[in-house]
């Protein structure tokens, strides 16, 4: 009878496990060289044109930087050192993220300090109505009350 | 109780103000002077065949006062620069520290030799079939003009069509040690 009531544990345990492990594999980056090339041109902005990734851009300039970024790949360069090199050019705004460092930590920080911001208020909020004294029926709310049921029936 | 929501809110909306200032003043504007000159970078190594196939390196054109355009037969504003640049070479192609080469940017060399003769143009041309040259120059489009001192730095150089003028200023500037910008 004890080990009938283990089997659902048992079965959630199991789901959660597979599918940990199933997101764990899946988010796992295709390091390919293609699938590499392919993560680049959409890391990287169209240094001519607005809103547009290398990977979208026909412009001349996103081309050559397709055409370029494989070459890079097969030289034996890493994703960083492709970045570094595009940025030394174009500066940081071909990236399509952020840096870290400049005006990019208010990009990344600012969803952290409005996460950190609510939560406080929240605190705060439930806090304060817990601490609001629960209203308890004089006599009075009891006779209006009592006598409203009278009217009903 | 209420002092702290106040202030929490009022933070929020602070930090919210502060932050779209920022971006409104991070509004993008494209330069006409291409990074390379402003940054006074050296003249990137490179190594291409002109049109009629011989080599045009960057280590060939050292000590030069070099002047480089990027250009191809689509661009009008590369069409409108062509008489000022023909104007500007006749003038200097004879002096010995001067140097002056096209690169291709973004066309079929076919169709670069068709209108390189129906443009007269006669300073070497450069075919950049992959771009790289584009690259490491960092340009944003063309034309895009690049002049060199002789000590191989960038001094001058803008984004879009120049005149003769400008690019005889430049010339000298280059040849005296002057920036430009």
């Amino acid at each position: 009878m004890k080990s009938r009531k283990l089997v659902p544990w048992i079965a959630l345990v199991i789901v959660v496990v597979v599918g940990i492990v199933v997101l764990v594999v899946r988010s796992r980056p295709d390091n390919s060289p293609a699938s590499r090339a392919h993560r680049l041109e959409q890391q990287l902005a169209c240094p001519v044109c607005e809103g547009q990734s290398i990977a979208d851009s026909n412009s001349p300039q996103s081309r050559a930087i397709r055409d370029d970024i494989p070459r890079r790949i097969a030289a034996g360069q890493s994703d960083a050192a492709i970045r570094a090199f595009y940025v030394s050019k174009y500066t940081e705004r071909i990236l399509e993220t952020p840096s870290n460092s400049g005006l990019g930590i208010v990009a990344w920080g600012l969803p952290a300090l409005a996460v950190i911001l609510g939560s406080a208020s929240i605190v705060v909020a439930v806090r304060k109505w817990s601490r609001t004294p629960r209203l308890t029926a004089t006599d009075e709310d009891e006779d209006i009350v009592r006598r409203a049921r009278e009217e009903g029936e | 109780m209420q002092f702290p929501i106040r202030w929490i809110a009022l933070a929020v909306a602070l930090v919210l103000v502060v932050f779209g200032v920022v971006l409104a003043v991070q509004t993008r504007s494209e330069p006409s002077v291409p990074r390379l000159v402003l940054e006074h970078g050296p003249v990137p190594s490179f190594s291409m065949k002109s049109l009629e196939g011989k080599p045009i390196t960057s280590a060939g054109l050292k000590n030069k006062t070099l002047v480089v355009n990027f250009f191809n037969s689509w661009c009008i504003p590369c069409q409108q620069e062509a008489p000022a640049l023909k104007a500007f070479y006749a003038e200097h192609k004879a002096e010995a520290d001067f140097a002056m080469i096209g690169i291709i940017i973004d066309d079929d060399a076919s169709t670069m030799r068709g209108y390189v003769k129906d443009q007269a143009i006669t300073w070497p041309v450069a075919v950049d079939p992959n771009g790289s040259a584009s690259l490491d120059f960092g340009t944003t489009g063309q034309p895009e003009t690049y002049v060199f001192s002789p000590d191989g730095v960038a001094v001058c150089g803008r984004l879009g069509a120049s005149s003769q003028s400008l690019l005889d200023t430049w010339l000298q500037g280059a040849r005296n040690g002057q920036e430009c910008t």
